[in-house]
């Protein structure tokens, strides 16, 4: 075969695999994604429309039954209680009961009904905020929730000024939109529970009624305490876990997707301004604004380029790191294989805090050794002479040394520098990890080859690579979704700089001093806007926390698609 | 076989092409060696000179005139006088508890999900999981905003207890798929076994599972303990003057900073990195299966 043909037919072959095992696959999960989404609005639709129609039914064919559902639905617990089954009665009524107790205490109720309402009263024309001035927790959330706040400081309200806080008449204090914002977001997740245990109480009333009337008697407790111990034995355990997670991972996050509907920066100060619903302004902002938008393509493009690079060079790294020690040429195979794993050991905030020391402009270990070597003016110059886009990698430093990660002409170095840093924190695990396969690897395959006359070469081509491939190749993936989010990456090596020239950055952004550095990602650029006090920017940073959500959730259940031991789950 | 027939063998069986073989895979490892440890080198000998400034730390660390004085620094010097301990102590035990109630609150809350999901089939269990699987690609830091003005609401601030129970929600989801990966594998015929001899679930959890599972809570239960002292987004949000070590370094390392002080930053963190080190290495066995167990699992 010549020269030619045969690397035609290694192309077609590169080809179809990159057909079958990737676009196809891509292709199947977008299919699935899509006809996912369609069923789940479908049937939600149905349900909707079916409503109504169902419990008509259910009221014409089990009227007594339909009744025990309805007094549940009145009073939740009441329904139980008509079924004898008090044990089930308790526990509901208590989590209403408890609810009802925190809105009460927490409210105003008493100042109310006392007559406060007469002694201050609302101008004629003048708007009257009943559940602002003496709601509870949850009405006074979702009022917050809807209107984020009405009044400022000097207001007038019911012919008395508002103030900043006022301990006794409370509705005389100007409102905090953050706060209202964040107890209506728990007020109106505290409520989707209450409604669930409704919804649970209602219906237990009506199927427990059909169930007592076919079997003739009602569960005592005790066998309805072991039944639900050994049937719902596996929601009791994960509830603890469950609650931590919908508090401190569900609840917040929902917080910070709201947030992006909203007028919320940091210039909005509290007592004084209140922040509004502005639907979707700020994506309007972010993708609509040119400069905005270059920005975000800047950024955007970068943590993208850079968690692709930064996983695939240290698979690579890795891999061949393995292969070699583990080959039959080196002879102290343990000592490098402890050796080599010192960075995977050393923990990696250390690491890159201690990189940044190595790369500092003066007296970093980078610049020292060179001065030693008397090459800094070499390498400099060496390293100016390479123009990227026009533009000299390093810039001029006052004292000669080379400027590793704050050349603010070309930020090209400092990310050269970032994935240099990650590849040498990042090798070891993949090393590990291969050397873990290799030993995985059954040895009656090498017998085989053996028998089959293999050269050493096609045993490493044949069964070696291969196998090693298969077995790693999906944590690619999974590191590549971690290099997505490695603040730690860029904010401790770099911190996002060098920043842009100030001449590159347009006027409404510098405004704001939200623009990123030139080797920040999504996440730590969204750090930047949120934390850092002369930006807090919390709208735009919740716009790009949603796209972030948006693109990882996609490659994360993607990912998912393709384990089969997950849909095998029933 | 004496030495000298050895090395006579040695000698025969010598080609040029495993020469030069040689001389590039050792080349190239001895290279490596080289780029691994200088850094750890400098670090080492910045921490032990009495330097004040990097550009007196000698790059060839010179073992003659090596001092303690900055360890001693480390251990004594306090930002007020009513404290015990000095501040890097303080920070230092500051993360040991987090890390400690973490390790607890982890390991026994995910064994026991874990133990549901491999075990056991429930209405909504696909959704559960699907929604863990969402939330554990997103860095828990996307809810900090939220966190921070729930905290200061609720007057958390600066409460080590809240911010442990951050790091359980954050780090269940993950733990979860790797727990249930591992008990899938333990046999169900020994819990069937058991069953029939009169065990109840929760026996079966404490005296079969969990004994078998060991290895893997192994895995999650050094992971939770590093966790604290290597985490800066969160305790610089929700503990904004309390320090961990993590917040307590960054401070000294950054050359923009004003309080940048490089010999101090190495001093600390070499402090932090050897015992971190020597668990890494100790565990390797334990923390490589859990990391192929996540894997090839999810």
């Amino acid at each position: 075969m010549d020269q030619e043909s045969r690397f035609k037919r290694g192309l077609i072959k590169v080809g179809s695999f990159l057909h079958e095992r990737i676009l196809m696959s891509v292709w199947r999960f977008f299919k699935q994604l899509v006809l996912g989404i369609y069923n789940f609005f479908k049937r939600l639709f149905l349900g909707i429309v079916n409503f109504f129609p169902k419990i008509y039914h259910a009221i014409k064919e089990e009227p007594k039954a339909a009744l025990k559902g309805i007094s549940s639905f009145l009073l939740p617990g009441l329904g139980q209680v008509r079924n004898k089954q008090w044990y089930k009665a308790l526990p509901i009524f208590l989590v209403f009961f408890i609810f009802i107790l925190i809105e009460i205490f927490t409210s105003n109720y008493i100042y109310a009904i006392s007559g406060e309402i007469q002694e201050f009263p609302a101008a004629a024309g003048e708007p009257f905020y009943f559940f602002r001035d003496y709601g509870g927790f949850f009405t006074k959330g979702i009022w917050g929730l809807f209107t984020l706040g009405k009044l400022v400081l000097g207001d007038t309200y019911r012919g008395e000024t508002i103030v900043i806080f006022d301990k006794i008449f409370t509705w005389k204090s100007a409102d905090n939109s953050q706060v209202l914002l964040g107890e209506g977001t728990i007020a109106i997740s505290l409520l989707l529970l209450l409604g669930a245990t409704w919804y649970f109480a209602i219906k237990d009333a009506f199927q427990s009624h059909i169930d007592i009337r076919e079997t003739g008697e009602v569960e005592d407790y005790k066998t309805f305490i072991r039944r639900v111990w050994d049937d719902f034995f596996a929601y009791i355990i994960i509830i603890p876990a469950v609650i931590l997670i919908v508090f401190f991972t569900l609840i917040p996050f929902l917080f910070s997707f709201l947030v992006a509907f909203t007028s919320w920066t940091g210039r909005v100060s509290i007592g004084e301004q209140l922040f509004s619903w502005q639907g979707l302004e700020t994506f309007k902002l972010v993708f609509a604004n040119p400069d905005w938008l270059k920005f975000f393509g800047d950024v955007l493009w970068w943590t993208i380029f850079y968690a692709f690079m930064s996983s695939v060079t240290v698979y690579v790294l890795g891999l061949i790191q393995a292969l070699i020690i583990e080959s039959k040429y080196v002879v102290f195979k343990r000592f490098f294989r402890v050796m080599l794993i010192i960075p995977w050991a050393i923990p990696a905030l250390i690491s890159l805090m201690l990189f940044r020391n190595v790369f500092a402009d003066n007296f970093g270990l980078m610049n020292q050794i060179l001065y030693e070597a008397d090459m800094t003016d070499t390498v400099r110059e060496f390293l100016r002479g390479i123009s990227i886009f026009g533009k000299p990698l390093v810039g001029q430093a006052s004292n000669g040394n080379v400027l590793w990660l704050t050349s603010p002409d070309n930020g090209l170095l400092a990310k050269s520098i970032i994935i240099i840093v990650n590849l040498w924190i990042g090798y070891p695990y993949f090393m590990m990890l291969t050397t873990g396969v290799l030993g995985t690897i059954p040895a009656s395959l090498y017998e085989a080859a053996d028998i089959d006359g293999a050269t050493d070469t096609q045993k490493f081509r044949y069964i070696t690579f291969p196998w090693v491939l298969r077995a790693t190749a999906p944590v690619i993936i999974t590191t590549f979704t971690f290099n997505f989010n490695n603040f730690g990456a860029i904010y401790f090596l770099s911190g996002g700089g060098p920043g842009y020239p100030t001449e590159a950055i347009p006027q409404s952004v510098r405004v704001l001093g939200a623009a990123p550095g030139q080797t920040d990602i999504l996440i730590s650029w969204i750090y930047k806007l949120t934390f850092q006090s002369t930006v807090n920017q919390y709208n735009l940073a919740s716009v790009y926390s949603i796209l972030i959500f948006i693109f990882i959730g996609l490659v994360a259940v993607y990912n998912l698609s393709k384990l089969k031991s997950f849909w095998e789950e029933e | 076989m004496t030495v000298k027939e050895r090395i006579n063998r040695f000698f025969r069986r010598l080609t040029v092409k495993k020469v030069i073989i040689g001389v590039l895979v050792y080349g190239w490892l001895g290279l490596m060696l080289v780029i691994v440890f200088t850094p750890v080198l400098w670090m080492i000998s910045a921490s032990f000179t009495d330097a004040t400034q990097l550009s007196q730390v000698p790059v060839i660390p010179k073992f003659s005139e090596w001092s303690i004085v900055n360890y001693k620094e480390l251990f004594t010097e306090k930002s007020t006088n009513t404290q015990a301990f000095s501040d890097y102590i303080q920070a230092f035990l500051t993360t040991l508890m987090i890390a400690v109630t973490n390790t607890i609150l982890v390991v026994s809350l995910s064994s026991l999900v874990g133990f549901a999901f491999s075990r056991y089939r429930f209405k909504g269990k696909k959704r559960v999981l699907l929604t863990m699987m969402g939330l554990q690609m997103f860095p828990s830091f996307m809810g900090m905003l939220a966190l921070f003005m729930f905290f200061r609401q609720f007057g958390l601030l600066n409460n080590p207890f809240a911010l442990t129970l951050i790091y359980v929600a954050g780090s269940i989801p993950y733990n979860t798929f790797i727990v249930r990966g591992f008990m899938r594998n333990i046999p169900k015929s020994l819990d069937e076994a058991a069953a029939i001899d009169g065990a109840t679930n929760l026996q079966v959890l404490i005296r079969i599972i969990i004994p078998l599972a060991v290895p893997i809570m192994g895995f999650i239960a050094v992971n939770a303990f590093m966790q604290p002292w290597l985490d800066y987004i969160l305790p610089s949000v929700i503990m904004p003057q309390r320090d961990t070590v993590a917040i307590w370094l960054f401070r000294f390392m950054d050359p923009l900073g004003h309080e940048y002080d490089p010999i101090k930053f190495m001093t600390g963190a070499l402090f932090l990195a050897v015992p971190i080190m020597l668990v890494q290495i100790y565990m390797q066995k334990y923390l490589v299966y859990g990391l192929t167990q996540g894997a090839e699992k999810g």
